[in-house]
């Protein structure tokens, strides 16, 4: 079932590694909100209406930026225009050191069910380097008032393969996360993304990048211990309690619909997919006028949506060959058959119930596989 | 006839041949000086100036008047100036009576001037000792003099200063070539002979054949026969060059100029073919004519194996340019479908394929290049020639092998005579001879297998003596070695296109080289890659690439579709550009590994 997203494009402080769209500057914040409301009514008014959603998350930036007041107002926007199921999984992510306990117990009036917090470590020095505002201190504390404020379901985002990481380091962090009583774990291997100030501090030689062999290292630790701690992978980041994988981003992975609002959102609908514009005065500027604020698209056709399918199903739930034949008429297996022949071979890939899906090596290997398969 | 003179140039790379020759064009008016900033008039070919090298031949006829009142007719022929072309410039000596000998007041002589002047001296012509750049400060006329002067053994005063650039002794050069130079000798009335020097092809008119008269005199309507191949055409335009085509109607007994006769490709008229008339011929033909016989063998495949067609049609368009380039069609099991292609020489390959990539746009993988060997098998003593190493026979099978030797010649400053010892007989050259052409300068003589300057001699030779020896070989004779057949295996498969040809001593450093370099240029992937080199089925080396440990994005969200799957859709365009050697990805610098080997 499909999706809707908010991009809430304001920080008060940009991480050296964060590559997606987000703003220092809170000039036009007020602007932002009313004009969220804007697209929010435009874009309901050239959908159909029957559609039923059932997830809302809330993406940056630093959505937990909004008082429980803005987010209730979201909220009621999307829930008036759309037809949101009574029970949807409604997450925003949340920066430790801008949340309260008012505000968590207004976000949970406002119907707010699940949080991802991003924690990335909780070594301060580990904080410092990545130049996160929050101190694991605050982290903790944080988790604490949204459990006691009735959202019981968070996720943390945690970081690996930071420059000089030892795996104990990395296995502390992992612990303290799993104290903290979260449903839902994302543990990112630390990717230097171009633009970003972290590449140009690895370009200059300021910080020396692990190698890819103890990143490998450290994923696989982290593979196993999670799954030691009744932690399922269903993705190639995320790992769950049973019954608490993301619905919404379960959505992006199994090639679903969603729609997306707010400035460099995308949005997939019925074979297309388009882009927002993803500065903040552009994406105003374009609302203000009353047009939809989009700065690109793409129709899919259906070698693009096979590539695609191919590669966000096997990195998350594997790819059920039964419904890969149903949509693109196709064996997947006999199009590929040397090369899967192969994995099999060198434990990359297996078969379950019809269903081919990475192993543990092959999670590492993941883009490889995908660049093959056809 | 009286009043013709036909000569050439002859100098080393960078000594000022073409300069010179626009000096003498603008000076008799042919051209102007608004031409020659266009571009120096002789070399039309972009690769020839971006290389300063002339590959093609031409000739221009000028007019000039002598301080005696005549005005006579001068037809300067251009010759090559590489080691490759050999053949093909003592072709076009012999359709002149003189050389002009360019030599650099500030470099002295090279071995390709000498082997040019000898190749002149040969052909009877007439020799005017030019001492180029007379005019620079780092000139050595006087040195240089004396290195013409003991080389010749002509006079001090027969060697004539000039400078091709500011138009020092151009007046001199011009005067030289009426006086000193003979006037054709021919019968005007006798059965026709005349000699190809060269042939270029024009999409409207087919081939365009230069050509000297010898004897007779040929009109158009007659009907020609080419020796060579007994081919009969009728001529449908004669005439001279001179800043284009200027038809006459008709050529005699030493006149030089070209022939359009409906021929529909140059590999028709062979450079050094005599001409003659279909009825009432010639019996004989001119002296000299050789086929020539391609040295140096390349394997070229296109990169996309979509692209064998291009390539073919490329490669025949190529040919109708140039015939020496011959080509079959071959196939490799690591490389598909493609060609085997004689060449006459390294550069010449080189210039092969750029044309091919440049002017025909394809993307193509070429292999090692080789020579061809005989192969005498036990038993038969069948004498089987072989000119790619995958075509090898087992070496059970094999009595002896035959290789190509080639006489060098190497002028060097006499200090890096030591380095170029050792270079000529790592190359398992035989040592012959030291002449010295100065007190500074040694002429040395070697002889080595050819295969073994094929690739990275010249440059070599160039590092060893900090770029100042120069060199130049012909063709010797084949002789017996003792090679064997050097196999690279990538996980256990043969690949074809990387076995090469080498000396039984040096295959154990050869392999081990080899398989090292291969380890550095092919990337790690998600197998095991095994590389080793094996000779019959003894394997001498052995190297490996680890397989990849991890290549995973960590974040795949609804914003990161598209881009991801551009970043796949490249991911998967790089490995196109690869070739798949059973279930190993092999770049294509791989297939030229041995090029970059290093020591």
């Amino acid at each position: 079932m499909p999706g809707l997203y908010v991009h809430i494009p304001f920080c008060e402080k940009k991480c050296i590694y964060c590559d997606f769209y987000s703003i220092e500057s809170f000039r036009r914040y007020d602007d932002f909100i009313s004009a969220l409301h804007r697209e929010i009514d435009m874009r309901a008014a050239v959908l159909p209406d029957d559609i039923v959603f059932h997830s809302i998350f809330f993406g940056g930036g630093t959505p937990s930026l909004l008082t429980d007041v803005q987010m209730g107002g979201v909220l009621e926007a999307l829930r008036a225009r759309f037809r949101v199921e009574a029970d949807a999984e409604v997450t925003v992510e949340c920066n430790p050191g801008t949340v309260d306990a008012s505000q968590l117990r207004g976000y949970r009036s406002a119907g707010v069910n699940r949080l991802s917090f991003g924690v990335q470590s909780f070594h301060a020095d580990d904080l410092l380097f990545l130049s996160r505002i929050h101190t694991a201190e605050e982290a903790e504390h944080a988790i604490g008032i949204a459990q006691d404020a009735g959202i019981t379901n968070i996720n943390l985002d945690l970081m690996f393969s930071l420059p000089g990481q030892t795996p104990e380091r990395w296995m502390y962090n992992l612990e303290r996360a799993r104290d903290l009583g979260t449903t839902h774990l994302s543990c990112y291997s630390l990717t230097v993304e171009q633009g970003t100030p972290l590449a140009r501090m690895v370009v200059r030689g300021m910080v020396a990048m692990p190698p890819e062999e103890s990143d490998a290292e450290l994923f696989t630790l982290t593979m196993e211990t999670l799954e030691g701690w009744g932690f399922r992978q269903y993705e190639v980041s995320n790992y769950a309690r049973e019954g608490y994988a993301c619905r919404h981003n379960l959505t992006y992975w199994r090639h679903e619909d969603y729609l997306g609002f707010g400035p460099s959102a995308h949005s997939t609908w019925q074979g297309r997919r388009w882009w927002n514009l993803s500065s903040l005065d552009h994406w105003l500027g374009a609302v203000d006028e009353g047009r939809l604020p989009e700065a690109g698209g793409e129709l899919l056709d259906r070698d693009t949506l096979r590539r695609e399918y191919i590669y966000l199903r096997l990195r998350s739930e594997g790819i059920d060959l039964v419904d890969f034949r149903r949509r693109f008429d196709a064996d997947l297996v006999r199009d590929n058959r040397a090369f899967i022949d192969r994995c099999f071979a060198g434990g990359t890939l297996r078969l379950e119930d019809d269903r081919l899906l990475l192993t543990r090596e092959g999670i590492l290997l993941c883009d490889e596989i995908c660049a093959e398969l056809e | 006839m009286d009043t013709t003179r036909n000569f050439c140039i002859i100098a080393h790379i960078d000594h000022g041949k073409s300069t010179l020759a626009d000096r003498l064009l603008e000076r008799t008016g042919t051209i102007t000086e608004r031409d020659l900033k266009m571009n120096q008039v002789l070399d039309d070919m972009d690769l020839e100036q971006e290389r300063g090298i002339t590959i093609k031949l031409h000739a221009v006829r000028m007019k000039y008047q002598h301080s005696d009142g005549v005005e006579y007719t001068l037809n300067l022929i251009d010759t090559p100036g590489h080691v490759d072309f050999s053949y093909e410039v003592s072709r076009s000596l012999n359709a002149c009576e003189g050389a002009i000998l360019v030599v650099d007041a500030t470099q002295g002589i090279e071995a390709q001037t000498i082997s040019n002047l000898y190749l002149a001296i040969e052909a009877g012509l007439e020799i005017i000792p030019v001492i180029n750049k007379v005019d620079l400060a780092s000139a050595e006329v006087e040195r240089v003099t004396q290195g013409i002067v003991d080389l010749l053994g002509c006079a001090h005063e027969d060697v004539i200063p000039a400078s091709a650039k500011t138009g020092i002794g151009v007046e001199e050069v011009l005067t030289a070539i009426i006086d000193r130079v003979p006037p054709p000798v021919g019968d005007a009335a006798a059965p026709l002979q005349a000699l190809i020097f060269d042939s270029v092809f024009d999409p409207y008119r087919g081939a365009v054949v230069y050509m000297r008269v010898v004897h007779g005199t040929i009109r158009e309507k007659e009907v020609i026969r080419f020796f060579a191949n007994d081919k009969e055409f009728e001529v449908e335009e004669i005439g001279f060059l001179q800043r284009g085509r200027h038809r006459t109607g008709t050529l005699s007994a030493g006149d030089v100029g070209y022939l359009i006769a409906g021929v529909k490709t140059v590999a028709d008229t062979n450079v050094g073919d005599t001409i003659t008339h279909a009825k009432n011929g010639a019996p004989e033909r001119l002296p000299g004519y050789k086929e020539v016989k391609p040295m140096v063998f390349s394997g070229l495949y296109p990169t996309v194996s979509d692209d064998f067609e291009d390539l073919r049609e490329a490669l025949s368009k190529l040919h109708l340019n140039d015939s020496s380039i011959l080509y079959e069609p071959e196939t490799s099991a690591a490389l598909g479908f493609g060609f085997r292609a004689g060449f006459l020489g390294l550069l010449h390959m080189e210039i092969a394929q750029e044309r091919l990539e440049r002017e025909f746009g394809l993307s193509i993988i070429t292999t090692v290049p080789n020579v061809e060997y005989y192969v005498v098998l036990k038993e038969s003593l069948e004498r089987v020639t072989i000119d790619n190493p995958s075509d090898m026979p087992e070496p059970g099978k094999i009595d002896h092998i035959e290789e190509p030797f080639i006489r060098a010649q190497i002028i060097t400053p006499s200090e890096y005579m030591g380095n170029i010892m050792k270079l000529c007989m790592d190359r398992r050259g035989i040592y012959h001879n030291t002449q010295y052409i100065d007190p500074t300068r040694a002429d040395i003589h070697f002889e080595l297998p050819l295969s073994e300057i094929i690739f990275d001699f010249y440059d070599k030779l160039k590092s060893v003596s900090r770029g100042y020896a120069s060199f130049d070989y012909e063709f010797k004779d084949y002789r017996e070695s003792d090679l064997v057949k050097l196999d690279i295996l990538l996980n256990g498969e043969p690949v074809d296109a990387l076995s090469s040809v080498v000396h039984r001593q040096k295959a154990y450093d050869w392999g081990r080289r080899l398989c090292r370099k291969l380890k550095d240029l092919i990337p790690r992937q998600m197998f095991e890659v095994v590389i080793q080199a094996a000779i019959g089925t003894k394997v001498i080396s052995r190297d490996v690439v680890k397989p990849l440990r991890k290549n995973v994005t960590a974040k795949c969200y609804g914003g990161d579709i598209t881009r991801k799957r551009k970043l796949l859709e490249k991911q998967k365009e790089g490995k196109k550009r690869m070739k798949q050697v059973g279930a190993v990805e092999v770049p294509q610098e791989a297939f030229l590994a041995v090029l970059s080997m290093e020591d």
